[in-house]
Order: structure tokens, then C-alpha cells, then sequence
């Protein structure tokens, strides 16, 4: 295993309340140490990182890789590609493949096949009831042993509150993570988009706001008695703040993510470019929102409400995205665009600055599910040498072509983007870069 | 092979009739004057023969959602321009069999048509197929979102009555859509066209089926109809010209619409139906229109669709008259490029 040694960047390590100059000195697959000026002398591989940002590989605990059953949309070889190209070590995967991840054997099948093709990390966050039907918990104590790192039903929300109670409680028994898609189905029937003045005027039916706050107001309701660490994905209405706020300043254990997109975009991206189209790469669920609901996301991440950024990351094919709007599915990509839209939404704006960002990227998501119990997220000492290298400053224009994964289905395609993860190192392997790397040509140690 | 998934400006563009939403006053006029024509010579064949206005051009009829009146007058238009028709049929068709729209629409293409008519459950599904193809392509409506060409022939139903065939211009007169509007296609398209052309337009109905996002179209919100008759402008029939009667679409309302059961259809019935009572008080020179089919004795009692009784004037069966002219207008426009 070589050694890597990265010159002159500067480090920003959260977990550890680090930002610093500095050098980072990698061998053995784990960072041996940060200090200025290391001699450069018997390493393997030599990055100078001038400019750019150095900080614990990213995470993204809200991913969609498709396997098993939906191969033809994203792979765990191809989703992964997708993720290190965009600065993550780590990614969660979402269990509503096809079968779901709703047993022991299958997580321990995600992971082996993980173990063989991904390009990064892959831990299973397995399904809370058996196959997501909301009916039957699933068998959650099992499902931890095997290796899940959450529970889920994602893609629905458990709806019913005598069940949502006993999987939140098994959760608590073995401090998993509960994520909870808020979503009430009696409200989004047919429901293809934000209910407002655009699915008005192309004639779709309008998804509330109030399918999501509904779920979040009875699910902090019954976690009060279970205290279950329980975890609202992809938040998307402004009203939902409220509720996690007041949630947060009572003391209850609840957490939240917001992905890139609707952190970025409205659903007047629906329409987009003239205001009448149907452009099925800003279908996703919960659908984009309004101005004002983007307002509060952004100012719920300066605030402290919002911890954890996610990409949701939801692969589809060509021929799936190319129907007519209600019946192309929801979802879009986001692994290699999430670093600069999260950077534009939140540092651009001013609200926050690039350590708070790192830390929702990394330690934070780590401690939602029990990473940093094996050292990821941070860059201490000793730990796994996952890092990222950021150019904050490269601006690049998002094409086609440069989307490692098997989808293309997102509607960034064409934007010009700023910050860029330039190198991506797992386990003190350089698995992405952009950097040229000197290699020493002496054997290391 | 990855695509360009960048989307184009087209709803405006020559060649495709999409929508009325967006489209510019000048076009609309140019296509109800060429409706005229049509329907006062029958088009270059003259009265009932064939012309050749599209003579040697083919259409293709994608009607992914059954329809017999918008079918029917579709093919007739295309054969009294002169043209052939291509049909396909929904049932059985390699649709069926799980090809896509857009896959669909490009086979039918490739066989050399010049134009495709397009009937889709799905809002969107014209736009689509306009997305990924060269030929023309006209909306015969699509879902809940737009019925262009019925929205036209609304247009040219109400100015004649109006006497407004020349000018084509309606400043001054109120058009009443009453009911099911956040269902109807044909309304979107009604709204757009008659604002368009210089309309007032107030949409009348319970919040379920008229939303307040519903003005973002360019109309009125209203929930009270016997105030809007009795009271706007004030005396006998209010201000309204005309009042567009809307099929109640049960099927199309979710949960927390209106129900079609029997609390449901007496709500809607006490407030919203066009009885003959309640025609009696619409003002002499008012119209009543409705795009069918109808739902008789729910939104429109028979005797006042049929003109037999109340005091609006029924435009139904001009409505239907006027069909065929405006479809050969719309066709020879987006086919052959000619807009008067
Ligand atoms: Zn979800």
C-alpha cells in the first residue's frame, strides 16, 4: 500500500475543529499525520493541493444505487464511480431496490457485492417493514447485526402509526437511525409536482406541502415516549423548519437533510425554459418547492436545524424520464454536481462558511449512522485515510459526457458550476483526480 | 448514445399547435379568420367536396385516449384539405405493448407523415411528442392541461354570436366558466384564448374544482354563480356574455375533492348546475356553451343545452359546427405554414 503525502492545503477537518495550513501525510491506508512542511522525502505519491481545500471524504448517507433489481438505471460499480467523482467516500444506500433490502441475507448480499465493485464505501440502510409495504416491521434487531447503518422505507413513508411506533422503537433498541420519508399518501395521490400556480397551469396535480409536515408532526408526536434518533430525509417545505425547530429546542432527537436541488431550484423548473414545458428531469419527490420554502432551507443550515446535506442521488434511464410528466418516474442525480450546488446555495449566500459546510458532509453524517464509530468523517489520527481534495475556485461546465454513472437524468446538464472535487482518496488509495501526482519512485516503508 | 436532454422554445413555433397558453393574439385571429373562410366556402373543394389545400400530405392520428367527436372531426378536416389519414388504433397498438409515446410517434413519423393530431391522457404528452419529432404536431388535448383547437372553436362560436367574426377582437364582453376547472383542458385553453383576445374572463365554481392558483392564468376567481348572474353589472344577467358550462369530472378529483356520490352531485347540482331556472336569469344576449360530452341533468339541464328553455342563447350546436372549419384552419396552418 503506498504512501501519499498532500502539500499545501488548507486542512479542514470539523470533527476535530481543524483549519489549518498544512500537510497531510497518508500510509498504511490510514492518515499518520498533519503537521506543516513534512518532508516530502520516501513517499510514494505526491500531491500538491495549493489552493484547494483538504478535508475528510465526504459522505452522502442518502443514496439510490439501484441493486438489485434495477441494474438497467445505476449499478453499485457505476453509482460509485459517480460518487468519488464527486469528492465521496461513503455513500448510504437506499433499501427500495427490487427485492427491498428488508432481510439479513440481503444486506449481507449488498455488501458482498459492494466488497467486489464499488469504487468507495458502501454501507445498506435497510427497509423498516417488510417489503416497504408499511404493514409488517421488519426484522430491524437482524437487519443491524447484518450490517444496516439505518432504517428506511424510502420512497414511503410508514403511514401507519401503530407500526411507525414499533419500528421506532426496535430503532432505538439498536440505536439505529430511523429516516423517515415524509410523505402522506392520502394527499399526493396522482400527484406529480408542487401544488401551486405552475402545476396549475400545465394541468398537474398538485403535491402539498402538507403531506410532508403531516408525517413529521405525528412522527415527532410518537418518538416523544421513544426517543428513537429519528431523521426527516430530503426536507422540502419551509413549514417542516418550524416543526424541527421547536422539535430540536425541546431536546428531541431529530436530525434532517436537504438535497442540492432543493436547496437550488423551484418548481418553476418543471416549466422551464418558457414557463410551458414538462421537463421531467425536475420530477422528484418531494417535489421543488417555492422561493421562500429554499429561503428557509438555506437559513435552517446556517441556523443549526438542518445538520446533514444528501444528495438523494435517484438514477433513471433515458426511456423512463422520456414520458409525459405524471407518469415519468421521480428522482435525479446528483453525486458530481452536489459539492458546488451545496457551495452556491450556502457559501455563495454568504450564510455559512466552507468548515460548516465540511462538517454537514462529513462528521455529521457519520454520527447519523455510527461511521464515525469507525473513524470516518474525521481526519484523526490513526483513522481510515478517506480524503477529499476540493478546488473551490474551478469553475467547470456540467456535460454529459463527464457523468460517470448510467443516468443522465438531471437538470444541471449545461450549467456552469464553481468548486469541484479535484482528487478523491479511499482507504489511502487515489481512486479520482484531477491533480497531477508525482510519484517518488522510492519504495515506501 | 446519450441525448441532449435541453428543451426548446416550440410552443409558439410554426409547425405545432401545443396550447393556447402563450401563444400571440395575431396567430389565434389568423386561424378563426381561416376558420371563416373554411366554413363559408368549404375551403377551396367548395361547400361538402374536397379540396386540395394539403392534396398529396398525410396525417397521423395518435389518439392514445379514447375520443369519438375530436376524432371524427379531425379526420374530417383532413380529408376535406385534401389529405390522406393515417389512424392508429390505441387498442392493440404497439403502445399497448409497452412502447413509448415518443417511440410511438416517431414509427408513425418515419412512415412520411406531415403532421400528427395527438389525444393523450396525459398532460404533456403532445409537448412530448413535439419534442422529438420534425412534423407538425396539434394537441387534441392532453390531460387536464390544454384542447387548443377546442379552445378555438369556443372562440369562434362566442365572437360570432357577439358579432365580433371580423374584428375577432372581444374587449368589452365577460365569458363565466363555471364548474370543474382545475380538471378541464379545454378551460385552460378557453382562458388563454379569450384573455387573449381581450375577454374578462371569471372562473365560477367550489375551490375543489376552481383554486385560487387558478388567476395565474389571467382570470377571475369567483365561487358564488347567482351572484355573478344576478349581481355583476347589476339587472337581469349580470355582466356576463357567455357562460361555459364544464363537464364535472369525478374521476379526475382525489381525496379531498368532490365526491361522486349523492351529497357530492346535490352540492355541485344546488350551486353550480346551469338549470333552467337558472338560465332564465341569464341576460338576453348571453350564450351558453358547454364542450361536451355532458354530463345532462348534473352541470346543464337538457332542455337549456338544447336551446329549449331558459334565457341564454345555446351555442352547443354551433359549437360542434364549427369543429371541422377550425380544425382544417389549424391543420393547413401547422401543415403547409399558411396563417391569414
Ligand atoms: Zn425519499
Amino acid at each position: 500500500m503506498s504512501s501519499i503525502l498532500i502539500t499545501k492545503s488548507r486542512v479542514l477537518d470539523p470533527s476535530q475543529q481543524l483549519d489549518l495550513q498544512a500537510d497531510v501525510a497518508v500510509s498504511q491506508g490510514l492518515i499518520q499525520q498533519i503537521a506543516p512542511d513534512i518532508n516530502p522525502h520516501g513517499f510514494d505519491q505526491i500531491i500538491d493541493a495549493s489552493g484547494c481545500l483538504l478535508t475528510p471524504g465526504l459522505i452522502d448517507p442518502h443514496v439510490h444505487l439501484r441493486e438489485p433489481g434495477q441494474e438497467h438505471k445505476e449499478t453499485i460499480e457505476t453509482g460509485t464511480h459517480a460518487a468519488i467523482q464527486g469528492g465521496f467516500t461513503t455513500v448510504c444506500c437506499m433499501p427500495n431496490t427490487a427485492p427491498a433490502l428488508d432481510s439479513p441475507l440481503l444486506i449481507q448480499g449488498l455488501i458482498a457485492r459492494a466488497n467486489q465493485t464499488a469504487h468507495c464505501r458502501v454501507f445498506p440502510v435497510a427497509a423498516g417493514t417488510i417489503n416497504r409495504q408499511g404493514s409488517h416491521p421488519a426484522p430491524i434487531h437482524a437487519l443491524a447485526d447484518a450490517g444496516a447503518v439505518g432504517i428506511s422505507d424510502d420512497g414511503d413513508a410508514i403511514f401507519d402509526s401503530s407500526v411507525m411506533a414499533s419500528v421506532l422503537k426496535a430503532c432505538a433498541d439498536v440505536d439505529l437511525c430511523f429516516m423517515q420519508h415524509c410523505q402522506d399518501p392520502t394527499l399526493t395521490r396522482n400527484a406529480s409536482m408542487h401544488a401551486g400556480e405552475i402545476a396549475t397551469r400545465l394541468g398537474l396535480i398538485g403535491w402539498p406541502r402538507e403531506a410532508e409536515e403531516i408525517i413529521i408532526q405525528r412522527d415527532l408526536t410518537l418518538n416523544r415516549s421513544v426517543g428513537c434518533r429519528y431523521h426527516i430525509q430530503h426536507v422540502s417545505s419551509a413549514g417542516s423548519i418550524d416543526l424541527i425547530g421547536t422539535a430540536r429546542e425541546q431536546g428531541q432527537p431529530v436530525t434532517a437533510e436537504v438535497s442540492p436541488h432543493h436547496l437550488n431550484l423551484t418548481h418553476e423548473a418543471c416549466a422551464a425554459p418558457d414557463g410551458r414545458s414538462f421537463n421531467t428531469n425536475a420530477k422528484m419527490n418531494p417535489p421543488l418547492r417555492q422561493q421562500a420554502d429554499i429561503d428557509a432551507l438555506r437559513h435552517a443550515v446556517a441556523d443549526g436545524i438542518i445538520t446533514v446535506l444528501a444528495t438523494d442521488h435517484a438514477p433513471h434511464a433515458l426511456h423512463e424520464k422520456q414520458q409525459p410528466f405524471a407518469s415519468a418516474p421521480f428522482g435525479i442525480i446528483g453525486l458530481e454536481t452536489a459539492l458546488p450546488l451545496y457551495a452556491q446555495a450556502l457559501i455563495a449566500t454568504g450564510l455559512i462558511d466552507w468548515p460548516k459546510l465540511i462538517e454537514l458532509l462529513t462528521i455529521n453524517p457519520a454520527r447519523l449512522c455510527n461511521l464515525d464509530r469507525l473513524g470516518l468523517g474525521s481526519m484523526a489520527l490513526n483513522s481510515p485515510a478517506d480524503l477529499t481534495i476540493i478546488d473551490p475556485n474551478l469553475t467547470w461546465t456540467c456535460t454529459e459526457d463527464q457523468l460517470a454513472g448510467k443516468s443522465t437524468n438531471t437538470p444541471f446538464i449545461g450549467e456552469t458550476l464553481t468548486g469541484r472535487a479535484v482528487t478523491t482518496i479511499v482507504q489511502g488509495q487515489i481512486v479520482h483526480t484531477m491533480l497531477p501526482i508525482h510519484q517518488s519512485g522510492q519504495p515506501s516503508l | 448514445m446519450k441525448k441532449n436532454t435541453s428543451h426548446d422554445t416550440i410552443q409558439d413555433a410554426g409547425g405545432r399547435l401545443l396550447g393556447l397558453d402563450g401563444v400571440d393574439g395575431g396567430r389565434i385571429r389568423g386561424l378563426l379568420e381561416s376558420a371563416k373562410v373554411m366554413a363559408e366556402t368549404g375551403g377551396m373543394g367548395g361547400a361538402g367536396e374536397a379540396g386540395e389545400e394539403l392534396a398529396g400530405k398525410t396525417v397521423g392520428m395518435l389518439f392514445f385516449e379514447n375520443s369519438t367527436r375530436t376524432r371524427m372531426s379531425f379526420g374530417l378536416a383532413v380529408q376535406m384539405l385534401g389529405a390522406r389519414v393515417l389512424e392508429m388504433e390505441a387498442q392493440g397498438s404497439s403502445l399497448a405493448k409497452g412502447e413509448s409515446l415518443v417511440d410511438t410517434a416517431l414509427t408513425i413519423e418515419s412512415m412520411g407523415v406531415d403532421g400528427l393530431v395527438v389525444r393523450c391522457a396525459e398532460a404533456g404528452g403532445a409537448w412530448m411528442i413535439a419534442q422529438h419529432t420534425k412534423c407538425a404536431v396539434v394537441n387534441a388535448g392532453d390531460g387536464r392541461h390544454e384542447h387548443p383547437t377546442q379552445g378555438l372553436i369556443d372562440l369562434y362560436a362566442f365572437a360570432h354570436a357577439h358579432g365580433r367574426a371580423d374584428s375577432w377582437d372581444l374587449s368589452g364582453l365577460t365569458l363565466g366558466i363555471v364548474g370543474d376547472v382545475v380538471n378541464s383542458r379545454v378551460a385552460r385553453s378557453a382562458i388563454a384564448g379569450f384573455t387573449t383576445l381581450g375577454a374578462r374572463v371569471v372562473c365560477i365554481g367550489p375551490v375543489a374544482m376552481v383554486p385560487e392558483a387558478i388567476r395565474c392564468l389571467g382570470c377571475e376567481v369567483e365561487r358564488d354563480l347567482d351572484g355573478v348572474i344576478g349581481g355583476m353589472g347589476g339587472g337581469m344577467g349580470g355582466g356576463l356574455d357567455g357562460v361555459m358550462m364544464l363537464r364535472v369530472q369525478f374521476e379526475r378529483h382525489g381525496g379531498d375533492g368532490l365526491r361522486n356520490d349523492g351529497a357530492g352531485r346535490l352540492d355541485y347540482r344546488t350551486r353550480y348546475a346551469m338549470t333552467v331556472e337558472r338560465a332564465a336569469r341569464l341576460g338576453d344576449g348571453a350564450v351558453v356553451m358547454h364542450p361536451g360530452p355532458m354530463n345532462a341533468g348534473l352541470e346543464i339541464d337538457l332542455e337549456v343545452a338544447r336551446g329549449e328553455a331558459g334565457g341564454g342563447r345555446s351555442l352547443i350546436r354551433e359549437q360542434v359546427a364549427a369543429g371541422v372549419a377550425v380544425r382544417m384552419a389549424v391543420l393547413e396552418e401547422v401543415i403547409s405554414g399558411k396563417n391569414v
